[in-house]
């Protein structure tokens, strides 16, 4: 069948089955061509798509998916829905449904020959080896991915919306003398023409350049300047903390704290669906409620937690329309681009810069925020970059952290993980180094 | 899954378009996933993934396609679409005459589950995770606990112009605890996940209370540790999932993923010492129902068990297809990927440091002050520099020989080629535990797995 005849076919067996009955379509388009040594390596073009279902039987809720659309495959899926939902404790109902539009986020962002991709993929890995010190490259790459995302249930939702973006992919080995240092970088966009292979190159390799001939860092209390991409880390691990399902789990260390000052007036925590270009904007969450701003840290006072409709029922706050579902998996919440808010005031003066951190999936805690985790960095002293620092961990956690913040540049920069991450760099008065 | 003749005409038209090599990769698998928390079933998810994966080279050019749509219309859109990525549509070559000669292997069901997912129903899965989380509700201090159930049932087939015509069904089967300890405003989690190639069996080797028990214990440990103290010192690293150290610090660095590219600081030097005469490692697809064994490998090879580092020599990499290709060295049956979304790049099955002959208490016995990392989280690597990092997850205080107070919060890193060398000696007592791996071609499960090691110097990640 196709999507539009498996939607029709389930929603009908739903009501004859007395089920109330959410589903999610996902399709997806991906190409990558990765480079190396002058010539197309790998060429990836590929399609996915599948149809998630939530259900509520007798009020309570249940999940299934499947990707093969044959009637017996989405019977089997409809059945396990309802049995799983029969065996659940947790009361849940659907929400009322309404007409929610088709939404084109992304326009002609991806509409350019392939030569010109492939071109593109070729500059960036030729670009990259231009430097001397660039002893290896494993892959100068160019992806895209193209999403349609629909929404419709038994209630009379009825909604999709088109996005997508276009990266470039860099990994390589550089070195001199004996010290080695892998740079993987990766640059991301709503356009393809937006993007600059040659400039990009540069970037990646200045990022990487900087941390050769590093130093081992004496163990001891810095102040720590974390750059944009450090910090966005952090946020990933914060967010966990913002998370309505985690604290209606009593996952959250934020829980009972809203009004509170929990960091420094420097930062204002802001997450916005609505973003033009923002990677992950979208029109409407995964249950149909339209996509606003939400303030959820104004001048270091926690001010939300980031809702769907149930968790936003059950800790008695406003819906912030951050339900998240892909089709594969069970209603969560989540952020989408979640960004610490510029302010301007940063200015080098002595400490370690940590670009770069590493093993945060072990090394930081979600549920108490600690973390512990290897880092890259620089060695800054009387405002100048000294030498770069390695073999060394940071450890501390992250309300503390966030209430140190004694400044935040105006360099924003993205990290796209399951979410868009964005911050400025940022001054923390003093973080634990563990090194030599 | 797929019929012969359909898998036929796939690859004898990928011959066509120009081709030397094509390979099909189909699969169907069920993935059920349920969580118990505070006495009740919380969500319960179940889900058929379908789709299939071509592969194609072009010598050692790679382009690889897939698809859910699994008809013969379907699997052709996605060959035609790579030929013409490739520029080689409607080039007819002659190598493609001639029928294929599929020589069918059929699975021995080394690792098949003894009780299948049918023989018990939800109400009793829904009891053994209840079991789970009162076994965790050890202490008042305990305040949350989750108990997850992850029961996989894959099917794969895979042929290629080779002859290969290969099919395997994987049952995977694992219990997940979560413990949340708090004490006024700290909070600590404890985790246990034990997981097999198995069916609900699981359950019989891993007591479900018992499990839920190790998870609170970890958490109440962790809520009493102060934090870790930074700087370096010798480190004793606990048996079982302790492996995850070696797993990041040489297993990555051994894959000819980047050992072809010169991307690993351990390409380029088979035969010679790589690491202390303590560490011999071993990468093992064939070990009995472990969470990382398959009969095959995702390319259709049958696994084997791999000896990569013996007595500190070098002596073999762990080589996928095109691996082989780039550099020449014989394959391992090595091939893995998350699953048809990802085309197979080498990877670690079940990796393990081998027994040693030290006796536990002699590796604590010689150390002043330094830390046992009893329990380990996972890690990270970047091949090209050899630099890693691992999170402990349960440790202590190593105090004139003996193991003294608790510490949380540590994170180990290094770089692996030192650390190798650093291996002081390994204990007798191997234990292997299961993880999720996450590198190029997806998330795959693997083992990891050594005895109690003592490394003499490693950098920790505490509060200075």
């Amino acid at each position: 069948m196709t999507l539009e005849e498996a939607k029709a076919y389930v929603l009908r067996r739903a009501r004859e089955l007395s089920l109330e009955a959410e589903l999610l379509f996902g399709e997806e388009r991906e190409l990558s061509l990765r480079a190396r040594e002058g010539r197309l390596e790998e060429i990836k073009e590929a399609r996915q798509r599948g149809l998630g279902l939530r259900v509520v039987a007798e009020g309570k809720v249940g999940y299934a998916y499947t990707e093969e659309l044959s009637q017996e495959a989405l019977d089997w899926a409809l059945e396990e829905a309802r049995e799983n939902a029969l065996l659940s404790a947790k009361e849940g109902a659907l929400p009322e449904g309404r007409p929610l539009g088709s939404h084109d986020l992304l326009g002609e962002g991806l509409s350019a020959p392939p030569e010109r991709k492939k071109e593109a993929a070729l500059a960036l890995e030729e670009a990259l080896r231009q430097d001397p010190r660039v002893k290896g490259v494993l892959m100068g790459g160019y992806l895209e991915r193209e999403s349609r995302v629909a929404l419709a249930s038994t209630r009379g939702s009825e909604g999709s919306f088109r996005t997508g973006f276009a990266a470039l992919i860099g990994s390589f080995v550089m070195a001199e003398g004996k010290s080695v240092k892998q740079g993987w970088d990766f640059r991301a966009g709503k356009e393809f023409h937006a993007l600059e292979p040659g400039r990009t190159a540069l970037e990646f390799r200045e990022k990487t350049a900087r941390l050769l001939q590093a130093k081992p860092l004496k163990t001891g209390r810095y102040r720590a300047y974390l750059e944009p991409r450090a910090m966005a880390m952090l946020l990933s691990v914060f967010a966990e903390a913002l998370s309505g399902k985690n604290a209606v789990e009593g996952k959250s260390r934020l829980l009972g704290r809203l009004g509170e000052k929990v960091a420094s007036e420097l930062v204002t925590l802001i997450d916005d669906p609505t973003l033009e270009k923002g990677l992950l904007s979208r029109p409407f969450d995964a249950e149909g409620t339209p996509a606003a701003r939400t303030v959820v840290v104004e001048k270091g006072v926690f001010k939300t937690f980031l809702h769907n409709l149930e968790t936003a029922k059950a800790l008695g706050q406003r819906n912030t329309g951050h339900a998240a579902r892909s089709y594969r998996g069970a209603l969560e919440v989540a952020p989408t681009n979640l960004y610490l808010e510029p302010v301007g005031n940063l200015r080098l003066t002595e400490g370690v810069v940590v670009t770069e951190l590493m093993g945060l999936h072990a090394g930081a805690n979600p549920v108490s925020l600690d973390f512990s985790v290897q880092a890259l960095g620089l060695w800054v002293e009387e405002g100048e970059v000294r030498h770069a620092v390695e073999n060394f961990a940071v450890s501390g956690n992250l309300l503390e952290l966030l209430q140190a913040v004694e400044a935040v540049g105006d360099d924003l920069d993205w990290l796209l993980l399951h979410a868009a991450y964005g911050s400025p760099t940022v001054a923390v008065a003093e973080l634990s180094f563990a090194g030599a | 899954m797929l019929k012969p003749e359909l898998v036929e005409a796939v690859l004898a038209r990928a011959l066509k378009g120009g081709a030397d090599f094509a390979e099909v990769y189909a699969e169907r698998a069920k993935k059920r996933w349920m969580k118990v928390r505070q006495g009740a079933l919380e969500e319960a998810l179940s889900g058929l993934d379908y789709g299939a994966g071509v592969r194609l080279f072009f010598g050692t050019e790679v382009v690889y396609a897939y698809t859910n749509d699994l008809t013969q219309e379907g699997l052709m859109e996605a060959l035609e679409t790579l030929l013409r990525a490739k520029g080689t549509l409607g080039r007819v070559d002659e190598g493609g005459k001639g029928g294929l000669d599929f020589r069918k292997s059929t699975p021995k069901g080394l690792h098949a589950p003894k009780v299948a997912y049918g023989e018990k129903d939800r109400r009793y899965r829904l009891e053994r995770l209840l079991e789970a989380e009162a076994g965790a509700r050890i202490a008042p201090e305990i305040k949350e606990v989750e108990a997850s159930l992850l029961e996989w049932e894959e099917e794969v087939l895979i042929a290629n112009t080779e002859g290969v015509f290969a099919e395997e069904r994987r049952v995977r089967t694992r219990l997940l605890v979560l413990a949340v300890a708090q004490d006024g405003a700290e909070v600590q989690t404890g985790y246990s996940g034990p997981g097999k190639s198995v069916g609900l069996e699981l359950f019989d080797l891993y007591p479900p209370k018992a499990v839920g028990e190790k998870a609170a214990r970890q958490a109440l440990t962790n809520l009493r540790a102060k934090p870790a103290p930074a700087g370096t010192f010798p480190v004793v690293v606990g048996p079982g999932f302790g492996g995850v150290l070696f797993h990041e610090a040489v297993g990555h660095l051994l894959e000819t993923t980047s050992v072809a590219k010169k991307a690993s600081v351990l390409a380029d030097k088979l035969g010679e010492v790589v690491a202390s005469p303590a560490v011999t490692y071993i990468d093992d697809g064939t070990l009995p129902h472990a969470w990382g064994s398959t009969e095959i490998d995702d390319e259709g090879r049958p696994t084997e068990r791999t000896v990569l580092i013996e007595k500190g020599v070098l002596k073999s990499y762990m080589v996928d297809r095109l691996g082989y290709l780039l550099t020449g060295y014989p394959l391992t049956g090595s091939g893995r990927r998350q699953d048809y979304t990802f085309a197979p790049t080498s990877r670690m099955r079940n990796t393990f440091l081998a027994p040693g002959k030290a006796r536990v208490e002699d590796l604590f016995s010689g150390i002043d002050f330094g830390l046992y990392a009893k329990e380990m989280g996972g890690g990270q690597v970047r091949p090209g520099s050899g630099e890693y990092n691992f999170a402990v997850q349960e440790g202590y205080i190593i105090r004139k020989g003996r193991i003294e107070e608790p510490v949380r919060g540590a994170m180990l890193v290094g770089k692996g080629p030192e650390t190798l060398m650093r291996v002081v000696a390994a204990a007798q007592d191997l234990e292997n535990a299961p993880g999720m791996c996450g590198s190029l071609s997806g998330a795959v499960p693997v083992e990891v797995g050594q005895p109690h090691v003592l490394v003499s110097e490693i950098v920790v990640g505490g509060r200075a």
